[in-house]
């Protein structure tokens, strides 16, 4: 058994683990924030995406333990306020989203992937969505979701 | 249709579902935790083919936190032995389905890698998996048979006692006779051997459950992932025969479905024992691996198909010998799927005079295979579609044109084709005449030459397609509304969303009549309070049914509310008028509003609706670019044209298309499980294996709508969420043989991945040169 402390959405949490505790399962088990997806065993999905220090990382990647003392944000912290963040709402704007069983991954890998290139081409969005699968979608509105979260975000 | 969803005075509106999705308050089957719950891990089977010598849990019955082991034993005792497999229909001869057993964990002998053997509980996920390690078995193994082909050959083992040279069904439809008469006197015959690959639906969600037994009325709450509440209930009662009242199914988002959700697996019902037997609620979820191995496949259909043309390239007869993997047991959709779609629409949109085909079932050692994303659409519409465009090719007729010269008039519909199906309206030359504009059929030679001048090679390709949509296996749908004192209108309906939005659509339809703003109904897809017949959603099923019957009871609501409205306003229900939520008397004042109405009494109302199939149809036409030095395909076109009758929500539509047109072409240059053929393992278990459309696959689609008005439908609405899949398949595929045509490629089989391409095309290549 561990003790870590993470703070998750701007609250801290400290926790004992077992060791081999993965980040995502520390999220939705532990602490109960269920918006953190599995669709996958072999890191490709991307459904388990959340923000660790600032970047996207795939919760199912990184075990809890590596993530002691950091700052992580899920899905669930992202509206402030009651106000949808940007790239929320261009999901929705633009059918983005089906079964939505991908889309809090997609939303947290498209706010990492913005802060890094904020004016992207469509072949740039392509590439920075590799790593999230989406079965519903065929991606065609989630390219543009990204787009539109890209303006939305300058505005 | 710009980007947005859809807009009411410019105001931009969301999908209703979509607030709680976005911010991660979604409530997935894995999302559901009730206290003292055990959670679950499977053993299974890691040999294809093998008798159970023994099966030894001492060890892992010892490991800390371990509540329960239960085997296929336990399932044999409460005779969890049998799902239900919809056959109820004579085969050739007469024959009837030969439905073999299948216990809710194996019995004596494995069939398929990933069947379940053996179930751990424990107090954790982890201690359950690490329990399951402790588990020995000792098998020994069995001849494994996993090409369809090899198994229906006389003398190859067998795997099943009760079902012969692994052929649990035989059937046929059309007029053999007349079709051998036809093919004798055709100017021309072509000829093509083509397989819908065995693919994975790998809806993104995993399938999960959590069950909890309550002795004191032998009742069970399953949480679990849906089509429908009905359909689940129906199905795990038939394996289980617990009462349906006995079974309270929960369900609130599901994540993807096409298909794969609409089965009762047995791992539900081998949960249901070990929630009986320890008394605590248990929770399972699947890996993706899992998933791989144990959820239902979809297609795996090999199709020899001959198309007997006369001189003038009008369609004379067509003829097909279609053989159907099942995989090793009989889902409950896989027959009825993979024959009776096909033959329902046997003569696509063509007149062709004399049809004949021959199904056969085979089992093999693999996971079942049931529907998929169109369930037996899609690939008997790839096989015409390849023929036509292999004849035209053949016979150095326009594709488009020998297509034109032998489709189904619109003064034809209703048309009744040689089996039997009434398709209800279609204007196909308009269709086509769009699709050619629309794609610049005609300005395509020049594209070709300007791609020919980077070395790569170009083809076009094109596909007319037409599929029967909406039929349920219910007798009617109903659809239940309430208002609530607030006024708002709470719809019961036992479709179910798994992505399709139903919140959104079924509202707008009810609040379309209402007159009031749909985000003031509420749509309910799941309760165990009250009972309503009707369907699941799939099949493309739910705008045409439930959808449908949500405006009829929002018309029944107005009725009904008029008459309470006259009885509180002291008035004549005749003297009453409607309108956006008020019923007002002749004088002015004189009104109450559905709130006002609802405080004072019930206003509650079921509206049912019984349609028949409808027949979206439409045109796909795809441009590809092949780089002979890699095999990679490009897709640089994709244009629609699609006939889904009268449309409810544009935008949702498109998504549907979408979504279709990926997984299609998810099925042409890459998705395929394969299995060893010796060993019986599934070579492509993970996303790492297994290709995945990902983003960038498609361009954006160029599209349309071309609609007529069912005839079925009182709205004139047809089902349209598999069409896109439907028409893809045959349109890529014509268009990468296009491209590879000149080389003297006149048919490959899906997947077309660039190791594929590479290789032909180079070989041929090489040839040319040598
Ligand atoms: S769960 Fe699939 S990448 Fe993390
Ligand atoms: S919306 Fe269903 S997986 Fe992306």
């Amino acid at each position: 058994m561990a003790k870590v402390e993470i703070v998750v959405n701007g609250r801290k949490e400290a926790r004992e683990v077992e060791d081999r505790t993965l980040l995502v399962n520390f999220i939705r088990d532990t602490l109960g924030l269920t918006g953190t997806h599995v669709g996958c065993d072999t890191s490709q999905c991307g459904c388990c995406t959340v923000h660790m220090n600032g970047r996207a990382v795939k919760s199912c990647t990184v075990l809890a333990v590596q993530a002691n003392g950091a700052d992580v944000m899920t899905i669930e912290g992202l509206a402030r306020d009651g106000e949808l963040h940007p790239v929320q709402r261009a999901f929705t704007e633009c059918h983005g989203l089906q079964c939505g069983f991908c889309t809090p991954g997609m939303i947290m890998a498209t706010v990492g992937f913005l802060k890094d290139n904020p004016n992207p081409t469509e072949d740039e969005i392509c590439k920075g969505l590799e790593g999230n699968l989406c079965r519903c979608t065929g991606y065609i509105n989630i390219v543009k979701a990204v787009k539109r979260g890209a303006e939305l975000l300058q505005k | 249709m710009g980007d947005h969803l859809f807009e009411v005075d410019g105001v931009h509106v969301s999908r209703l579902e979509d607030l709680r999705l976005i911010t991660g308050a979604g409530t997935y089957a894995a999302d559901w935790n009730l206290p003292g719950q055990l959670h679950a891990h499977f053993v299974r089977s890691d040999r294809a083919h093998a008798k159970i010598v023994s099966i030894d849990t001492t060890a892992a019955l010892k490991y800390p936190g371990v509540a329960g082991i239960y085997t296929g034993e336990d399932a044999v005792r409460a005779g969890y032995v049998r799902g239900v497999t919809f056959l109820n229909f004579k085969g050739k001869n007469d024959m009837e389905g030969r439905i073999p057993e299948r216990p809710a964990m194996a019995h004596g002998r494995v069939r398929f890698v990933g069947e379940p053997v053996a179930l751990v509980v424990a107090d954790s996920a982890l201690a359950a998996q690490d329990a399951s390690e402790l588990i020995r078995i000792d098998y020994r193994d069995l001849p494994v048979v996993i090409d369809p082909e090899a198994a229906v050959r006389p003398g190859t083992a067998q795997l099943h006692e009760s079902v012969p040279e692994n052929t649990p069904f035989e059937y046929e439809a059309g007029d053999k006779a007349a079709t051998e008469a036809a093919f004798a006197k055709a100017a021309h015959v072509t000829k093509l051997k083509m397989e819908s690959t065995r693919v994975v639906p790998n809806p993104l969600e995993p399938r999960a459950c959590l069950i909890a037994h309550d002795p004191k009325n032998e009742s069970y709450t399953v949480h679990v992932c849906i089509q429908g509440m009905n359909m689940m209930k129906r199905q795990l009662s038939a394996y289980t025969k617990v009462p349906e009242d006995k079974l309270n199914v929960i369900a609130r988002d599901v994540g993807g479905g096409f298909g794969q959700r609409s089965t009762a697996y047995p791992e539900y019902c081998a949960v249901m024992i070990a929630a009986k037997a320890t008394g605590r609620p248990v929770k399972w979820v699947s890996s993706r691996t899992e998933g791989f191995l144990s959820d239902t496949h979809g297609r795996g259909n090999i199709i020899e198909g001959e198309l007997a043309l006369d001189k003038d390239g009008r369609f004379l007869a067509m003829r097909l010998n279609w053989l159907a993997d099942m995989g090793a047991y009989l889902s409950p959709a896989g027959p009825v799927s993979h024959i009776r779609n096909p033959t329902t629409c046997l003569t696509g949109v063509y007149k062709i005079p004399a049809l004949y085909g021959y199904w056969r079932l085979a089992v093999t050692n693999t996971a079942p295979i049931a529907a998929y994303r169109g369930a037996g659409r899609p690939d008997i519409a790839y096989a015409i579609e390849r023929l036509v465009s292999n004849a035209a090719a053949e016979l150095g007729i326009d594709a488009a044109e020998l297509r034109s010269r032998n489709f189904i008039q619109p003064e034809d519909f209703p048309y009744k084709t040689p089996t039997g199906t009434t398709y209800d309206n279609a204007d196909l030359p308009g269709v086509l005449a769009k699709a050619l504009e629309l794609a610049d059929w005609k300005g395509y030679t020049q594209r070709l030459s300007a791609t020919e001048k980077t070395g790569k090679l170009r083809g076009i390709g094109i596909s007319t397609v037409i599929e029967n949509t909406g039929a349920g296996m219910y007798p009617k749908d109903e659809v239940e509304l309430e208002v609530g004192k607030d006024g708002v209108v709470t719809l019961y309906t036992v479709a179910k969303s798994q992505g399709q939005g139903h919140e959104t659509t079924f509202a707008m339809m009810a609040a379309k009549v209402l007159e009031i703003p749909a985000e003031r109904i509420k749509v309910v897809q799941n309760f165990n309070d009250r009972a309503l017949i009707g369907n699941h959603t799939g099949g493309s099923r739910s705008m045409v049914g439930a959808g449908t019957v949500c405006h009829i009871a929002a018309e029944k609501l107005v009725q009904h509310g008029k008459s309470l409205a006259a009885e509180a306003l002291g008035i004549e229900p005749s003297q009453v008028s409607y309108g956006a939520g008020e019923f007002r008397g002749p004088e002015s004042g004189m009104k109450i509003t559905l709130a006002e109405l609802a405080q004072k009494r019930e206003v509650k109302i079921k509206g049912e609706g019984t349609f028949g199939t409808t027949y979206p149809n439409g045109c796909h036409i795809a441009e590809v670019e092949i780089d002979p030095e890699t095999g990679v395909t490009d897709i640089a076109r994709y244009m629609t044209v699609d006939d889904c009758g009268v449309v409810v929500n544009h935008a949702i539509v498109e998504g549907q298309m979408h979504g279709a047109v990926a997984q299609g072409a998810g099925q042409v240059f890459g998705e395929h499980a394969i299995y060893d053929k010796e060993s019986g393992q599934l070579m492509t278990a993970t996303f790492s294996d297994y290709f995945m459309p990902r983003a960038g696959m498609l361009p954006d689609i160029v599209m349309a709508e071309h609609a007529t008005a069912s005839r079925i439908n009182p709205l004139g609405i047809k089902g349209m969420g598999e069409s896109g899949c439907t028409a893809s398949l045959g349109a890529l595929v014509n268009a990468v043989i296009d491209a590879v045509r000149p080389l003297g490629i006149h048919h490959l089989d899906m997947p077309l991945t660039p190791a594929k391409l590479w290789t032909e095309i180079s070989a041929k290549r090489g040839t040319a040169r040598a």
